[in-house]
């Protein structure tokens, strides 16, 4: 750290070598001081998330397990291995799976939340922070309730007490894969972590939208309710709505904590990150494979996005700046 | 403004019930937290479900800390320095070059920026075996450089900062430039100092992710001794033996930290939300 | 810092020096944060790993034990995550590795060089030890482990429940469903085999008559008996009697001494809880034939010291295992019977201990006598993960065992592919 940031922090250092009249030709210089104030952090880009890239292109042609520096060159093994490897592409499917889940949920149960907490008129701040607090949890923590307490597959979890009063036998929620009841749990606890956060995108939406459409509207004899809703708030949405399902799938891509935390050992329920923590770290230590994974990863996910930035324009305006 | 609009014709009633149940449904899972922490195992796990402990067991959190075998109070210290140092460090690294790729006009600055650009399309996380690599062979394993330093070089914060400064008022920097003052010297003295509002937001969304990081310091922290709250709360999850109490205890304390910065900092942290996520 | 104050900065650099301090501080000091000096070549500075011990004591004991030790300074990690073997695999590789760790044999250690040759210190004292101990730590002729203890697993049940529900002791696998079913009521299931049902891999595979691999190191699991078995497992799991998301593994007595279950697989380890808990209530049995032309079986599982041979000091970490496993008699005496009980490799020691002689205790050790199977040196950590896998396909999930079976082929395979050509 303290070599990346020392040029930043002590920058005028150079001027005690350098004659007075340099220093003040280069304290004006565009160069110079881009590269200043740009350095520290391209330098630390490169080092931590370039080369890494780099070295595990590298690693994935090797047989690479319990060492990070290998000898024994493969071709693409690795690849074909990952390809084929059920597990890794099972991942996959985990995770467009968890996505249809949780992506339009959430989308919904943060505007339904928006929504209500605009429309309420005392107590605002109270029921904002209500749904907002739980963003302060970490994902650790809610799949240790979740897992522990709310869902626990014993007579003492929460959700087979209440059960339990309806006579209905307890469920184990977690360790069984079919019915997937996994996937209420684990969708029950992101819903409840990132709904809050979502929500304040759409209060500040919400709370941006003209009065005076609404009042237009009524004029025109649009009923409040449904009508404005679906003719007004929602088209007016758009930018955050589209906003939001990104930052949803971004979020999917990554998804590991509670998946980690909740499935113990199982072959279903594990996205790709945490399919190739398990290959690179766990056990069986195959850090070739497990690199042939993250670059197949890196490539899907690129292809994606750019796919994405093609259908909704997205990028494009930075580039003319 | 908002609350004119609607008039409150119809479904008041409705609204106020799904109100309540909706934040009945959010409270419950803190509800459980608090109980099970103060709680002792027998009533935990006891026949009948017990709805509040009749006597709280304020000991569990001596219990906690003084457990040997869990090296929990280390664990808070680990996390709360990883979470400062990353806020500060990302703060001042990424907002330097996310100026100057907003400001400072340079021949090649398009192609820096694609390179910054260019790590956005993959989320940092999807490259943790490599970064974990490249990391052991520099020896960070189980350190604070490890889990730290890695983290510090976000290209979407550069870019969040970038979209800032962006629209920061130019009339600001040329008064400074007139004063004499280089780059350097406007964007410490008026620069900055006019963007406080904009560091706090992202500051405050900085630190909450610091300290509720989960995938680099579980891959990092190999040793007890440098397990963050989180690696450590997690290691319970799947611990050998299970106390209730003090798992939820552990949970419990965990979160009071993030409490606090929710409590004092909501204002930033809501509008550092309304900003960065919109434009992310 | 100090070159900045000098200049006539305004209050704001104050701010940055703060800034750039909190990074910095904490950094500078990084080095030194795992409490261990390096220390290498001084030899005078060790570092050893253990899974955590759910037995209350444990952990205190082993660094009681190290503690005496004057010729080094020990230190414990005790490792408290249940994922013990990517900790301690993914440590091993790192900077801060431990010169000494217990795990189970296995080859791909030795083949990789990782675990250091202890044939000097274990020969003189070879005849002592379990023969099939040695066995197991054995690689063309060479020794590279010091078992710890044996743990045999097996069945633990409540005998007054079983008369409640007019059941019998199991004798095959069937019999055991047939239990679960009778002894289930509303707050209470049949039986327990843990929550990912790991621990019975490979006594399913025992009591079908099939092997994990033949003498050969060819796959030696594949058999009609298993996949019946696995069948008759899958019935169990589906059928609502088997004991299922429970807070805690097989490992801790919790599940059966709180009454969430009738019979839990478990292991030797745990009987001094289990007594404490239950009192006379307790009985145990070994896991019952899988098919009517098998044979019930017991797996004897257990730790062993090894040395790390990639470590710094591997001379002095095995001067201390030589101490403390082989040398000192009356600590492996406490550390097998103190705490929970496991049996001692040694026959000097299990001649001696006299917890062992009698009781339910005694009735372990003989079941670990007349069905016990010890670990194959062979059957590694990848092979165990693939039988495993079998299990989440085709017992907690509704798959094929046959195919199951087949992706378990492959995985091994390609395992005993790298390991013996």
């Amino acid at each position: 750290m303290s070599t990346t940031t020392k040029p930043a922090l002590t920058g005028p250092a150079p001027a005690k070598a350098a004659p007075a009249r340099t220093w003040r030709g280069l304290r004006g210089s565009r160069t110079f001081n881009f590269w200043l104030f740009v350095s520290p952090f391209l330098a630390g880009l490169i080092i931590f998330i370039y080369v890494p890239i780099g070295w595990s292109v590298y690693l994935s042609f090797f047989d690479a397990r319990f060492t990070v520096t290998p000898s024994n060159f493969i071709g693409f093994d690795n690849y074909t291995y990952m390809l084929t490897d059920p597990k890794f592409v099972h991942s996959l499917g985990t995770f467009t799976v968890f996505a249809a889940f949780i992506v339009p949920t959430t989308w919904a149960v943060s505007l339904g939340l928006a929504l209500l907490v605009n429309r309420l008129r005392f107590m605002r701040a109270f029921f904002r922070s209500v749904f907002f607090l739980p963003t302060a949890c970490s994902y650790v923590a809610a799949s240790l309730i979740w897992k522990m307490s709310l869902f626990s597959g014993v007579r003492f979890g929460l959700m087979n007490t209440v059960l339990g009063w309806f006579g209905i036998d307890d469920i184990a929620w977690l360790a069984s894969p079919d019915p997937p009841w996994y996937w209420l749990v684990i969708v029950s606890a992101r819903l409840w972590l990132q709904s809050g956060f979502y929500m304040i995108l759409f209060l500040a939406a919400l709370q941006n939208i003209p009065a005076e459409l609404y009042e237009a509207a009524a004029i025109d004899g649009a009923r409040p309710g449904w009508q404005t809703f679906r003719h007004i708030t929602l088209p007016q949405l758009r930018a955050t709505s589209t906003a939001v399902v990104l930052l949803l799938l971004v979020a999917a891509y990554q998804a590991f904590d509670e998946f980690y935390n909740l499935l113990d050992k199982t072959t279903w329920g594990r996205p790709p990150l945490v399919e190739l923590y398990y290959t690179a770290l766990g056990t069986e230590q195959d850090y070739g494979a497990g690199s042939a994974g993250a670059v197949i990863l890196t490539a899907l996910i690129v292809v994606v996005t750019l796919f994405q930035g093609r259908i909704m324009g997205f990028g494009r305006g930075e580039e003319s700046k | 403004m908002t609350t004119k609009r609607r008039g409150g014709v119809m479904g008041n009633t409705g609204l106020c019930i799904a109100t309540g149940v909706a934040a009945f449904l959010f409270l419950v899972p803190f509800y459980v937290l608090l109980r099970n922490a103060l709680s002792t195992d027998a009533r935990i796990t006891g026949e009948h479900w017990e709805f509040f402990p009749t006597h709280l067991q304020w000991g569990n959190i001596g219990e906690l800390f003084d457990d040997p075998s869990v090296p929990f109070a280390r664990s808070l210290l680990n996390s709360l320095v990883v979470a400062v140092s990353m806020t500060a460090g990302i703060l001042l690294v990424c907002s330097l070059a996310g100026y100057a790729l907003a400001r400072i006009p340079y021949r090649h600055a398009n192609k820096i920026f694609y390179v910054v650009l260019g790590t956005l399309m993959v989320p940092t996380s999807v490259t943790f075996v490599p970064s974990f690599v490249l990391v052991s062979s520099l020896g960070w394993v189980d350190s604070y450089r490890g889990l730290i330093i890695p983290g510090l070089f976000s290209g979407f914060t550069c870019f969040l900062f970038r979209q800032y400064f962006l629209g920061f008022p130019k009339e600001l920097e040329e008064a400074a430039r007139v004063d004499g003052l280089g780059y350097w010297g406007a964007y410490w003295r008026v620069v900055v100092p006019n963007s406080l509002n904009f560091f706090a937001a992202i500051a405050t969304i900085t630190f909450i992710n610091g300290w509720n990081a989960f995938l680099w310091p579980l891959v990092i922290g190999q040793d007890p001794n440098s397990w963050t709250v989180q690696v450590a709360l997690s290691s319970y999850i799947t611990n050998q033996t299970v106390v209730f109490h003090q798992i939820f205890m552990a949970a419990a304390i965990s979160i009071l930290p993030l409490l606090f910065v929710f409590l004092f900092l909501q204002r930033w942290l809501v509008q550092g939300i309304a900003q960065t996520g919109i434009k992310g | 810092m100090s070159a900045q104050s000098n200049r006539t900065w305004d209050r704001r650099s104050i701010l940055r020096a703060a800034a750039g301090l909190a990074v910095a501080a904490p950094l500078a000091a990084c080095g030194s944060n795992n409490g261990r000096g390096g220390g290498s070549g001084s030899g005078k500075r060790l570092t050893q790993m253990f899974h955590a011990y759910g037995e209350p004591g444990v952990e205190q004991a082993l660094k009681r034990y190290a503690a005496a030790y004057k010729k080094a300074d020990v230190a414990t990690q005790w490792i408290t995550s249940a994922d013990y073997e990517s900790k301690l695999f993914a440590t091993l590789l790192t900077d801060n590795a431990p010169d000494v760790f217990e795990f189970h044999p296995q080859i791909q250690m030795v083949k990789s060089g990782q675990v250091a040759d202890l044939s000097d210190i274990v020969d003189p004292v070879k005849a002592d030890f379990n023969a099939a101990d040695i066995k197991s730590h054995t690689v063309d002729g060479k020794i590279y482990g010091v078992r710890m203890i044996d743990d045999p697993q097996f069945f633990f049940y409540r005998p007054s429940l079983f008369e409640k529900a007019g059941v019998k002791v199991p004798e095959t696998l069937d019999e055991l469903i047939e239990a679960a079913a009778k002894l289930t009521t509303g707050k209470m299931k049949g039986v327990y085999l843990g929550n990912d049902l790991h621990s019975i891999v490979n006594p399913l595979i025992w009591s079908a008559g099939a092997d994990t691999l033949d003498d050969k190191n060819r796959i030696a699991y594949h058999t009609p008996g298993v996949i019946e078995g696995l069948k008759k497992l899958r019935g169990l799991f589906a059928s609502g009697h088997l004991l299922l998301g429970a807070p805690t593994d097989f490992w801790d007595p919790s599940s059966l001494s709180q009454g969430l279950c009738a019979i839990q697989f478990c292991g030797m380890w745990a009987m001094p809880q289990f007594q404490q808990a239950l009192g006379d209530d307790l009985g145990i049995f070994p896991f019952p034939k899988t098919v009517d032309s098998g044979k019930p079986s017991v797996y004897n599982g257990g730790w062993s010291m090894f040395v790390n041979a990639k470590g710094d000091n591997v001379d002095a970490a095995k001067e201390y295992v030589k101490w403390l496993w082989v040398d000192q008699k009356q600590y492996q005496e406490d550390f097998a019977t103190s705490y929970g009980f496991h049996i001692p490799p040694r026959s000097s020691i299990a001649a001696a201990a006299t917890k062992l002689k009698s009781g339910l205790p005694a009735q372990g050790v003989k079941l670990f006598n007349d069905y016990g199977h010890f670990d194959n040196i062979g059957w590694t950590q990848a092979m165990i993960q693939a039988t495993w896998d079998v299990i989440a396909d085709c017992v907690r999930k509704d798959g094929d065992p046959e195919a199951a079976l087949d992706t378990c082929d492959k995985a091994v395979t390609r395992e005993l592919k790298k390991l013996f050509g």
